[in-house]
């Protein structure tokens, strides 16, 4: 079929020569178009053959890994095992008789082997021990296969399906014809369309770069949703341009490691650490938290002061200062008081508004502050060469360490303090200042007296959360309102959480949860944590023991399980009561930790979407963790999964607040032994957590 | 099967076939294909019923009057076990250690000679006349241990009295004369001081005077087998003998009282015990071995019986002396064989045995003797067995006169245990009790449910066969818990637990046993678990492959963030993903060991300024501290002094980009506005 469609492609072109009319244009280019969607084709299907060989690679690889092991056991003979084991007149026995005077008789015993039943069904899925927050899925990824019966019983149930997705599944060839494809990706079309006016241009003949305007014309022609005549010449002089070879896009910083380091802003040195880190998981674009908050907000709690007064070596710059000193005593102290403070201010989301804030930053700087202009040399700089990647850093450390030349010069090491300080004084205008005290009025602080007050009253406020609002729980998110107390407008406040350590407010803050002074195991309601349906916190819960002990499993503090991951031993097993089942390998005692109900992290709207398919299935992984959010373990998860419902389990679920996550603790209802199946009530686990049914929910919100 | 194996002995008759009654002409196939409905129920599980019955008459699994409900089977009390204690075991060996001899202590041996029988060739009449009785010597002969220098066992003889004895005294004769008895006394048979007495014999010795040689009958001495064994029918009398004139002759005979084990070898009983005329002392020639020869030809050791002079008397082990026999009476063979279902259970609670009972037994085929085995209560109780089919529209009744088992023969004996065994022993079928006013009614069907599945040790259906034996080392085997002792409650035993029930039986589906007592599955692959995989927990990490592998596309997929920084932050994530880090005042100790673990790594590949970017941006997050940033940057200047100068360039970070690049090509678009559809971190905070 290719075969053919090419050499008709070439007869059109052949024919082409000759005539010169639009209409021919307009073949030419419905006939290259059609060839490079071939092309695209073809490419496609060598991708995938490609993909397929390397992956049947990857097995033939671990299969042979697999045999090597087994060639190493010796195994055996079943037989003179079996016969030196087993004699007995009751054991039956095989004979065989050849028939031929010159074979003997061979008897052996009989050994029945034992029908193995199969296992139950397992659709695949991926280990996780942390929740994974997956965004809505817009489109249907497939149409679930039930068996024929039940699409034969229930034709509407796929139609309703789709319709829950707006019609759109995943891969559907109807959305992408010609056309279509072309007006939903414009730019790939208008790319493809730059390559074929190329195209016709080398066929042409003619030796000048851009192409005529009667290809434009005819493409337009062609498609003509895509735009005129004139806007394809941009939007061709716009995909022509960028050739160069190793260009990054202009809003990528270049590696500063790299060759190409560029001398930039501290903001902009930064902007990829600072955007991606995930300050509640301490990790770079977490599976968790979409939304990470910018350092820039974050206020230093304590003053680090690292100064070290005595001059680094003999070519210290201090030695350089000093001299300065004895004429204007009075600069030195200051500065250093000063130290430890971060540069910038408060949030200032998007590169291109960052950019700017720096830049009036650093004019504020040179107008405002009151010590870098004053520094002057007493001998001459030597002239050195600062490169790219140097100044950019010596810019990122400025705004850490101030005027601790020595460290910074440590830090850079390839320039000394000298040379640092010499740069400093030739920097100067774009040095952020440091910033002074009297800016730090955000959240007016609570004085020291107010904090016993404060301690007595927490647990009351716990006790109103608790009986107040027991059936909506709102999911945290760090609030950030600078210069305003977390009152009635903050988000924290109005969702009935606490602020958090992840908050923008002052640690200070009213509405922040204290943590415990216990020196017991948080497993009480003694514990103002426990009683908040918290675990321990370990930035905050000092004396309980949930800070210590990382490595060993046995922390004094009982609640802080679910954040350390001190799940019991799980084993897979068919259940006694339906498909699989999970067991516990050692006994546990009544209220201890067993696993945490890991899975996909999925809005109300998405599982009420995916619940459709589930209660289809008769087989449903979700459990509600909040008003906002729900567990679904079915692709994503862990082995306790596997557990199954009963009205009279031995373990109950439990959702807690985990250093600002929600998460599901399953505990021991009674003391469990050693093997037992686990259960738990998919019913009653806190507050009508799991939402098995999504047409329940539904007809309760009706 | 043939419509027979329901009826599982002679003793099933078919009744009634009340399904089949009713019908009034049935047609012949109707009762064929009805027929072969029947079978097809029933035959399987009744075959393998009688299999098992089989079987478990050969090698028997266990015995059935250890259960509960058959505790009437077992004739032993449990009575002594509540007042049983540990300490009571030596006094018990010790008392049994001197029972035994206290048994003869307490008991003397009273013998009460019915005559001497003696048959001539030539019968005399005038004999009579002559002498009627013999002068009987009764001599105790106590073998003694051998000390160490003796040839031969040293040989006590202690005589214990002297009688006359009736001479062939006329079995038809009514006259009912005293009969000469003899007394010996139990301190006899205790151990004497100077040896240990390994056995004690009775040596009879009687003197016939004036008797000739018995010409023509040349009696050898019969053995000590012979001589010690009691005749069969004890109560045949030999036909009236008639005695010789002659000098005087001694006749001998002796019989071992106990053996060199101490065991028992005369029990109460009438004894006929041939003698031989007296030429040598009988006790020297103990080790010679002797047939019996008459005429030159060998003489059945019977024949000597009839033909030999022998003595009868009759035997009893009184406590004291005229009192009753105390020593146990060995039960007839019928009634002791007649508990057991299996030869286990036929061992008799004697430990003496006579011999031949107990050849009797082996020999005896153990079917054709349970047949003759009848239920002693012979209660008039009719059990009708109702077989219901074909989906219980069709039933066949049988009926039993007895409470056997009809698939095991077992003779229950009551009905309670019939029907406990019926559930219990045979769950391929149902079986409902229905009250009879003849007796029960059990409806037979066919349990639908019936798990026939593998009960043993999981490990075992899996494992690999052969697996178990081929050693490199060590095999770990999975422990597997077994109930050896349960005690539920029980109820007490009422039929009405055999009534037909309405609701599911809830607790029999509860399982008892606690422990691994099941195979268990890798979540991950389905494979079964083996034993050495049993202890740590294979699919726990924190970090599993797949998720490493998207942390790593997840960062590439940006464009706007360099491949310096990418892998950085790769480098960090999959750090912090494995030690899997929760609080912020781990961090300077993190990122200390970040420096050990990926040093190396970061100074190879040049990517230390990135790294410091990343310790810079962790303190404005006011996570690590500049004494942190200070310290970890040392360590890896002293990393990379350790590498040396020739440190590679870029070049393998660019090689990963590429695939990464390629990798992305794949994925596809996810949004975020950038220009060949990648993610910018720009997007991420919209």
């Amino acid at each position: 079929m290719g075969a053919v469609c090419r050499s008709r492609s070439t007869m059109v072109l052949t024919g082409k020569r000759s005539e010169k009319g639009p209409a021919c244009w307009k073949r030419r280019v419905k006939s290259e178009y059609m060839r490079l969607r071939q092309l695209k084709r073809f490419r496609r299907a060598d991708e995938v053959k490609s993909m397929f060989n390397t992956n049947r690679q990857k097995i033939m690889d671990r299969t042979d890994v697999l045999n090597q092991e087994w060639k190493t056991r010796r195994i055996q003979n079943i037989l003179s095992a079996y016969q030196t084991l087993y004699v007995s007149p009751l054991r039956p026995q095989c004979t065989v008789d050849s028939g031929f005077s010159e074979f003997p008789k061979q008897v052996i015993p009989l050994k029945t082997l034992n029908a193995v039943a199969s296992v139950p069904v397992m659709y695949s899925w991926s280990p996780l021990q942390q929740n994974f927050m997956v965004e809505d899925e817009t489109v249907l990824h497939n149409i679930p296969y039930m068996g024929d019966e039940i699409l034969d019983q229930d034709g509407t149930f796929i139609e309703e399906l789709i319709k829950n997705y707006d019609g759109k599944v995943h891969g559907d060839r109807g959305e992408r014809r010609p056309e279509a494809l072309v007006t939903s990706s414009y730019t790939r079309a208008c790319r493809r369309a730059g390559c074929c006016s190329r195209n016709h241009s080398s066929s042409n003949d003619s030796s000048k770069k851009f192409p005529s305007d009667k290809i434009f014309e005819a493409i337009s022609a062609m498609f003509p949703d895509k735009g005129s005549t004139e806007e394809l010449k941009e939007k061709y002089k716009e995909l022509t341009e960028p050739q160069l070879p190793g260009a990054l896009p202009p809003e990528c910083t270049p590696n500063i490691d790299g060759p190409n380091a560029r001398s930039v802003q501290r903001e902009q040195s930064l902007h990829s650490f600072h955007t991606l880190f995930c300050r509640r998981c301490f990790k770079y674009d977490c599976f968790l938290h979409p939304f990470h908050a910018t350092p820039n907000t974050y206020k230093r709690k304590n003053m680090e002061s690292l100064v070290d007064n005595k001059p680094c070596g003999s070519d210290c710059y201090m030695h350089l200062v000093q001299a300065e000193e004895v004429k204007s005593p009075s600069k030195r102290p200051a500065a250093a008081r000063r130290r430890g403070r971060p540069s910038s201010r408060p949030g200032s989301p998007s590169v291109s508004s960052e950019t700017k804030d720096t830049d009036s930053d650093g004019e504020e700087g040179t107008s405002r502050s009151p010590t870098p202009v004053t520094l002057k040399l007493t001998c001459e700089p030597e002239p050195v060469d600062w490169s790219g990647a140097e100044a950019s850093l010596f810019r990122v450390l400025i705004g850490t360490y101030y005027d601790n030349y020595c460290a910074i010069a440590r830090l850079i090491g390839t320039k000394t303090c000298r040379q640092v300080y010499e740069f400093r004084v030739k920097e100067s205008s774009i040095i952020a200042r440091a910033p002074t005290e009297d800016e730090d009025e955000d959240t007016p602080p609570r004085k020291k007296r107010k904090k016993h007050r404060l301690w007595a009253t927490h647990c009351r406020k716990i006790q109103l959360k608790k009986d107040g609002s027991s059936n909506h729980v709102y999911n945290y998110q760090p609030c950030d309102h600078p210069r305003q107390p977390c009152d009635s407008s903050c988000p924290c406040v109005t969702a009935q959480n606490f602020c958090e350590k992840f908050c923008q407010c002052s640690s200070e803050c009213q509405n922040r949860f204290p943590g415990c002074r216990c020196k017991a195991q948080c497993n009480t309601k003694q514990c103002p944590c426990y009683l908040a349906v918290r675990e321990c916190d370990p930035d905050l819960c000092l004396t309980c023991g949930a800070a210590e002990h990382w490595d060993s499993k046995n922390v004094s503090c009982k609640n802080c399980s679910i954040q350390r991951g001190a799940k019991k031993h799980l084993l897979l097993a068919p259940s006694d009561v339906a498909g699989w089942g999970i067991f516990i390998k050692e006994p546990v005692h009544k209220n201890e930790f067993i696993s945490e109900y890991c899975g996909e992290i999925i809005s109300q709207d998405e599982a009420d979407r995916r619940g459709k398919v589930y209660d289809k299935y008769m087989c449903s992984f979700l459990f509600n963790l909040n008003n906002d959010f729900v567990v679904d373990a079915t692709r994503k998860g862990n082995k306790i999964r596997f557990a199954n419902h009963s009205v009279n389990p031995n373990c109950y679920a439990k959702v807690m607040m985990v250093n600002g996550d929600h998460r599901i603790g399953i505990f021991a209802k009674r003391a469990i032994q050693t093997g037992e199946e686990l259960f738990f009530d998919y019913r009653y686990s806190q507050a009508d957590a799991l939402k098995y049914v999504g047409i329940e929910r539904e007809l309760e919100m009706a | 099967m043939s419509g027979g194996s329901c009826k599982a002995n002679g003793a099933v008759y078919p009744a009634s076939s009340a399904g089949m009654n009713s019908v009034k002409k049935p047609k012949m196939e109707q009762i064929q294909a009805d027929h072969e409905l029947f079978l097809q129920a029933f035959e399987k599980p009744t075959q393998i019923y009688r299999y098992l019955r089989t079987r478990n008459l050969i090698a028997p699994i266990f015995l059935h009057r250890t259960l509960t409900f058959m505790s009437h089977r077992n004739i032993r009390t449990n009575a002594k076990r509540k007042t049983f204690q540990v300490d009571d075991l030596l006094q018990r060996v010790e008392r049994m250690k001197g029972e035994q001899e206290s048994q003869c202590l307490a008991s003397h041996l009273q013998l009460t000679f019915t005559g001497f029988f003696h048959k001539d060739e030539k019968p005399s009449q005038n004999s009579e006349n002559e002498q009627t009785s013999v002068s009987l010597e009764v001599l105790l002969v106590k073998v003694c241990h051998k000390k160490r220098k003796d040839v031969s066992c040293p040989v006590k003889q202690v005589p214990t009295g002297k009688k006359q004895v009736p001479l062939n005294p006329d079995s038809n004769q009514t006259k009912l004369a005293p009969y000469p008895s003899l007394l010996v006394s139990s301190s006899e048979f205790e151990p004497s001081n100077s040896h240990m007495v390994k056995s004690y014999s009775l040596l009879f010795r009687v003197s016939l005077a004036g008797r000739r040689e018995a010409n023509g009958l040349v009696n050898g001495e019969a053995n000590e087998n012979i001589d010690v064994t009691e005749t069969p029918s004890r109560k045949k009398r030999s036909s009236s003998h008639r005695e010789e004139d002659g000098s005087t002759e001694t006749y001998v005979a002796q019989m071992t009282v106990f053996d060199k084990n101490r065991r028992l070898q005369l029990l109460d009983g009438e004894y006929e015990v041939s003698m031989q005329g007296m030429e040598d002392s009988p006790v020297s020639k103990k080790r010679a071995t002797w047939e019996t020869i008459l005429d030159g030809k060998r003489l059945p050791p019977f024949e000597t019986f009839s033909q030999g002079p022998t003595l009868q008397f009759t035997l009893r082990w009184t406590g004291d002396a005229g009192a009753k026999s105390t020593a146990p009476v060995a039960k007839p063979l019928s009634t002791r064989n007649s508990d057991g279902s299996s030869p286990m259970e036929t061992r008799t609670s004697h430990h003496r045995a006579a011999p031949l009972a107990v050849k009797d037994s082996l020999s005896m085929d153990i079917q054709t003797r349970r047949e003759l085995v009848q239920c002693e209560p012979r209660q008039k109780l009719r059990i009708f067995y109702q077989f219901l089919y074909n989906n219980n529209t069709r039933q066949q009744t049988e009926a039993r006169d007895d409470l056997h088992c009809p698939w095991c023969t077992l003779n229950c004996r009551r009905l309670y245990s019939l029907l406990k065994h019926l559930k219990l022993s045979h769950s391929r079928f149902i079986f409902n009790y229905v009250p009879h006013p003849k007796g029960a009614r059990i409806d037979v069907s066919i349990n639908e449910c019936y798990d026939g599945s593998y009960v043993g040790n999981p490990q075992d259906i899996h494992s690999q066969p052969g697996f178990a034996f081929s050693r490199n080392g060590p095999v770990k085997r999975t422990a597997v818990t077994h109930i050896l002792v349960c005690r539920p409650k029980r109820t007490k035993p009422s039929l009405s637990e055999f009534l037909e029930s309405e609701d599911g039986e809830l607790e029999q589906q509860r399982t008892y046993v606690s422990g691994h007592n099941r195979l268990y599955f890798h979540s991950d692959s389905c494979m079964p678990l083996r034993p050495q995989e049993m202890e740590e927990d294979s699919e726990d990490e924190r970090d599993p492959e797949w998720l490493r592998e998207k942390t790593a596309t997840q960062l590439e997929e940006f464009t706007d963030v360099n491949e310096g920084e990418k892998e950085v932050m790769k480098l960090w994530n999959l750090h912090v993903m494995q030690k899997g880090f929760i609080a912020d005042n781990q961090m300077n100790q993190a990122s200390m060991v970040f420096v050990e673990t990926c040093g190396p790594f970061i100074a190879r590949r040049n990517l230390c300024r990135n790294f410091l970017l990343h310790l810079v941006s962790m303190h404005d997050f006011n996570l690590v501290s500049l004494a942190t940033i200070d310290r970890a940057m040392a360590r890896l200047r002293g990393i990379q002094e350790e590498l040396g100068p020739d440190v590679e360039p870029l070049e393998p970070l660019e090689h990963t980009l590429e695939t990464a690049a390629s990798c992305n090509g794949t994925i596809g678009a996810s949004g975020g506005g950038s220009k060949l559809g990648k993610r910018t971190k720009c997007g991420m905070n919209d």
